[in-house]
């Protein structure tokens, strides 16, 4: 038996990979667009608020080589992007991509740790509750996801960090210093389960797992496995693990980038998330520009890695 | 087969609301009478606000009753760190969030509906153009497109709250284009089609009030609870309600400087505002859909 139809996939994919290029431009054209649109000159911003004439700005533009129309500098930054350079932040004068490979590394362990977390407390809490719904389990989990699903997490970040420095004494107050403390890994245990707990779609994900699961385990090939004593995980962790597993993580990825903005507010924690409020704080376009492709190109990931395991768990969608 | 008749009935009956009602389940029941508890409390406030109505000056300072904890004489739900009514500051917040979430809400079911209609209805090119958009739009973060408006416009709450509407419009267009499509297949609105009614009556009359409107009902709770959160966000990232207009989130983040103190109340006291109030539209968008819609579905 073929566990996975590998060669199916490598269609879909291709048409999946046609998508995502497309959105990806789209997105850039979206970002471009609202910048261009912005009232205010870079330019202008970087004489030092003198503004010039028609002629002398033509002039200095033709002297920088920057194009004159919309499309020409739209096709242009595309053009520099695809060669990975995202330009020159105006607040630091640093090429955009150094700031964000250092970003990145601290966003993305951030990002995918919160996701473990997630899926390590969904995963099981709907499990028990797909398999025995009228426990008392069941029912409480249910309210006590949904408390938890409120709770804005900039609070619980500061009730976080008090009740662990202060009260425990387990961490350091202040993440980044230089010098190396005692137990400062930990540390960064703290903001990946803030988010990974409080980014505010954990009823929504237990909910979905559950029901999910509950499908699955009603269905009839399901019933004929148990029947005949086989391995319930072996015939439905496809269809009632790994399909809603994938589901969520692409359809959660946007909330999970947009509560690291606040965690890493919360924490002072030094990935993209900071980077961009600052850019926001202080009009740097080139670096908001850069975060937000970034994250559509996250985004986009996540959903692609939805529709190969799909096509792999279900080869018929690639007869469609 | 009794019970396909029954569903039968269900979606064209008038009188259907009711009997979903008393067949629901006591938690969706518990969970829809809770959130209207929240929502009459809202726009109770949200009034005494607008009028003017508050036990206190918000911007009063009381230096001799800074940072009082709760029931302390004259202030209901204690002072904050100068002194300044929380109760009153409290109430005065959700002048923040409350019209520009109603016009977000408003615009998000709008244009979902347009989009949805001209997605189900139609088909074909309308339909690709519309899960182009939907995916050009899930793919950038609600918070980083946010941000990246903020750094080109510094918009005020109201435009932060339309972007927000556009960003929500393609989830609600998205379920409505589901719901069309089924419609279309079933027999009234066919003989709809072959009595000659307009499509305009088909569709604002047949598909999206007597069809709809539970499911943009509940979109509209879901999304109010979403606009909370979102200007709660912002207003404590330091872009949104600006010190000392009161907004939950700048509450909380003025709040937080005094938490390590161990001075919890300030900060609390917004927060679970912000818990009480996300909570409770949840709950109603939740119980409201699990009572209407997904029993019609299954």
């Amino acid at each position: 038996m073929k566990r996975f139809a590998w060669g199916s996939v490598a269609k879909v994919l291709w048409q999946e990979l046609a998508a995502t290029a497309a959105l990806l431009l789209g997105v850039s054209l979206v970002v471009f667009v609202i910048l261009y649109l912005a009232p205010g000159d870079p330019f202008a911003a970087l004489l030092g608020g003198r503004s010039l004439s028609g002629a002398e700005r033509d002039a200095a533009f033709e002297a920088l080589g920057i194009p004159k129309t919309w499309y020409g500098q739209y096709l242009a930054w595309v053009g520099n992007v695809l060669h990975g350079d995202f330009g020159i932040s105006t607040r630091s004068g640093q090429p955009v991509t150094a700031e964000l490979l250092s970003g990145g590394a601290n966003t993305l362990f951030l990002t995918l740790g919160s996701l473990v977390v997630t899926l390590g407390v969904a995963i099981p809490m709907a499990a028990y509750a797909a398999i025995r719904p009228t426990s008392w389990f069941a029912r409480s989990s249910t309210v006590l996801v949904y408390v938890v699903s409120a709770l804005p997490t900039f609070w619980l970040g500061y009730m976080l960090i008090y009740f662990f420095t202060r009260k425990l004494g387990l961490f350091p107050i202040l993440s980044g210093t230089d010098e190396s403390q005692e137990h400062s890994w930990l540390y960064a245990l703290l903001p990946v389960f803030l988010l990974g707990l409080g980014n505010g779609a954990l009823s929504e994900i237990v909910r979905y797992l559950r029901e999910e699961i509950a499908r699955v385990m009603g269905e009839e090939y399901v019933r004929t496995a148990r029947a005949k004593g086989a391995s319930l995980w072996r015939h439905a962790y496809k269809e009632a693990l790994l399909l809603p597993v994938s589901q969520i993580i692409a359809a959660k990825m946007p909330f999970v980038l947009g509560g690291a903005i606040i965690v890493e507010q919360v924490f002072n924690w030094p990935g993209l998330g900071r980077v961009a409020w600052q850019a926001a704080q202080d009009r740097d376009y080139p670096v908001i520009m850069a975060i937000t492709l970034l994250a559509a190109i996250v985004v986009r990931l996540g959903s692609f890695l939805h529709r190969t395991v799909y096509v792999a768990v279900n080869p018929r969608a690639s007869h469609q | 087969m009794k019970m396909n008749y029954r569903q039968e009935v269900d979606t064209v009956n008038e009188y259907s609301q009711l009997s979903a009602w008393k067949s629901a389940r006591l938690g969706d029941r518990l969970s829809v009478i809770y959130g209207l508890i929240v929502v009459l409390v809202v726009v109770v406030s949200y009034v005494l606000g607008a009028f003017k109505w508050l036990p206190h000056d918000p911007e009063a300072m009381d230096l001799d009753a800074m940072m009082a904890g709760p029931l302390t004489d004259g202030y209901l739900l204690g002072t904050d760190y100068m002194g300044r009514d929380i109760l009153t500051r409290l109430i005065l917040g959700i002048q923040a969030y409350f019209l520009p979430g109603l016009l977000a809400v408003g615009i998000a079911l709008g244009l979902g509906s347009l989009l949805g209609v001209l997605a189900g209805y139609r088909g074909g090119r309308a339909e690709t153009a519309v899960t182009y958009f939907s995916n050009l739009i899930d793919s950038l973060p609600r918070m980083v497109l946010m941000l990246l408006v903020i750094a080109a416009f510094r918009p005020n709450i109201y435009t932060i709250m339309i972007v927000f509407a556009i960003t929500t419009a393609p989830t609600v267009g998205m379920l409505v284009k589901g719901k069309v499509m089924m419609l279309k297949e079933r027999n009234f609105i066919e003989s709809a089609v072959a009595l000659g009614l307009s499509p305009a009556a088909i569709i604002f009359k047949h598909i999206l009030w007597y069809n709809c409107r539970a499911l943009l009902l509940i979109q509209a709770t879901i999304g109010m609870a979403e606009a909370v959160l979102l200007e709660t966000s912002l207003s404590y990232l330091g872009f949104g309600v600006q010190e000392p207009t009161p907004s939950w989130g700048n509450m909380v983040q003025a709040g937080a400087n005094y938490l390590m103190q161990g001075n919890f109340w300030p900060s609390t006291a917004p927060a679970i505002a912000i818990i009480f109030t996300v909570l409770g539209f949840h709950l109603l968008g939740d119980g409201l859909n699990n009572i209407f819609e997904w029993k019609q579905s299954r």
